[in-house]
């Protein structure tokens, strides 16, 4: 049967593999790298999508091998030096028009995208949560906000960021190399009980939500997630840019 | 019965199939090389790895796939090759079978890492028909595992 050939053939195309591997990512493009190890929180944790057949319909956590908080801690990347209590996520909507939302959240209202009146105040609105890692919003929240001048952060990949994006909002897609340079450039410049508004392709896209983890592990108490993403800021008519700048 | 077992021994059938083999299986590395980040993603979707041990698989299984796909093709190291890819669909369809009894319905990323935007019902029908396509496929590593067995070279081992 030459097993012991056939093992060695083996290893040597699993052994060609890894190393070929291991160089291509050497050289790829910081769009196209992966950092060794990931870092991914709830990685094990399932989530069951409604059986109605909509992709954008509401999940149900089925099995959490670990909390989302409690997995977060593992994932705090390289930026965070906090520590965290583990603590039960996601939390609901919060404010006014995330109430209205959660309670109709098929409607799509028309919302007005001039600047908001000099009564809004995003913090008072969306006080800082340092017990759970993000908050999710609804369409008319994310558009106050924007009008508010509250930074957004488009959790896609580059290349979808570059199609089209909201205006304003900064590329930090949870999937590429460089992720944590740019969360700890965010520390540098956010105060991390000010809101952020964090965004990718709605429906069950979760790269928002997993960006909130790694921002809330470092120590971004105020993580906002706007739950229907882009292709519902589109849909409402919001600001677009397109292009590698925000 | 003697007809058929000749029929798959032959060497025209096992280099076609090797050949075919071999191409879908470079086919299905090539996205995954151009975008190593979405192919992250889709393992990730499969939630069978914990989260520092995506991105490992995500760089190495495609080119594992390509070089067993190569080797197919050119007829080089073909029956370790072939077995590699049996083992590969073996486990392909063991982590679909999860996710299906589960209910996590995920785009496999096969042959495509981008997401399709597809339905739950949509991808839970793709998932089961990648099982069944996959169940296909190591029929026919079966057949070159068959075939080539009768083509190996005396082991040397004992100094026979």
């Amino acid at each position: 049967m030459n097993v012991r050939r056939h093992l060695l053939e083996a290893a040597t195309l699993l052994l060609v593999a890894v190393v070929v591997a291991l160089v291509s990512n050497g050289l790829a493009s910081r769009e196209r790298k992966l950092k060794l190890p990931g870092d991914y929180p709830n990685a094990t944790t399932v989530t069951k999508a409604a059986p109605a057949g909509d992709s954008s319909a509401p999940e149900q956590a089925v099995k959490a091998e670990s909390s989302p908080a409690t997995a977060q801690q593992g994932s705090a990347s390289s930026a965070s030096k906090v520590n965290r209590e583990p603590t039960p996520a996601p939390a609901k909507p919060r404010g006014a028009a995330a109430a209205s939302a959660e309670s109709a959240p098929s409607r799509k209202s028309p919302v007005s995208f001039s600047p908001a009146s000099p009564a809004f105040d995003p913090v008072a609105a969306f006080p800082p949560h340092p017990d759970k890692p993000y908050v999710e919003i609804s369409g008319e929240d994310a558009a106050r906000l924007h009008a508010a001048g509250v930074p957004f952060l488009d959790a896609r990949r580059t290349s979808a960021f570059e199609e089209g994006h909201v205006a304003g909002a900064r590329p930090v897609s949870v999937w590429e190399s460089d992720v944590d340079e740019k969360v700890l450039a965010l520390i540098g410049e956010q105060d991390g009980k000010k809101p952020l508004v964090l965004y990718c392709s709605g429906g069950d896209c979760e790269d928002s939500h997993l960006l909130a983890q790694k921002l809330w592990g470092a120590g971004f108490n105020n993580n906002l997630v706007y739950r229907d993403g882009f292709p519902d800021w589109v849909r409402r008519g919001g600001a677009v840019r397109t292009g590698t700048n925000p | 019965m003697t007809s058929l077992r000749r029929g798959l021994r032959s060497e025209w059938l096992t280099t076609r199939v090797q050949i075919a083999l071999g191409l879908l299986f470079i086919g299905a590395a090539l996205p995954k090389l151009a975008d190593p980040p979405s192919f992250a993603h889709m393992i990730y979707n499969y939630r069978l790895l914990p989260g520092g041990l995506v991105n490992l698989p995500a760089l190495v299984l495609p080119w594992f796939e390509l070089l067993c796909g190569v080797a197919l093709v050119l007829g080089i190291w073909n029956r370790t090759a072939a077995a590699l890819l049996g083992l590969l669909l073996v486990l392909f369809v063991a982590a679909l079978g999860v996710n299906l009894a589960r209910g996590n319905a995920i785009e496999c990323g096969c042959f495509d890492v981008r997401d399709a935007g597809k339905s739950v019902t949509e991808r839970l029908h793709d998932m089961r028909m990648t099982v069944l396509r996959d169940v296909g496929l190591l029929a026919l590593v079966a057949q070159i595992l068959y075939a080539t067995q009768y083509h190996e070279p005396p082991s040397t081992e004992h100094g026979v």
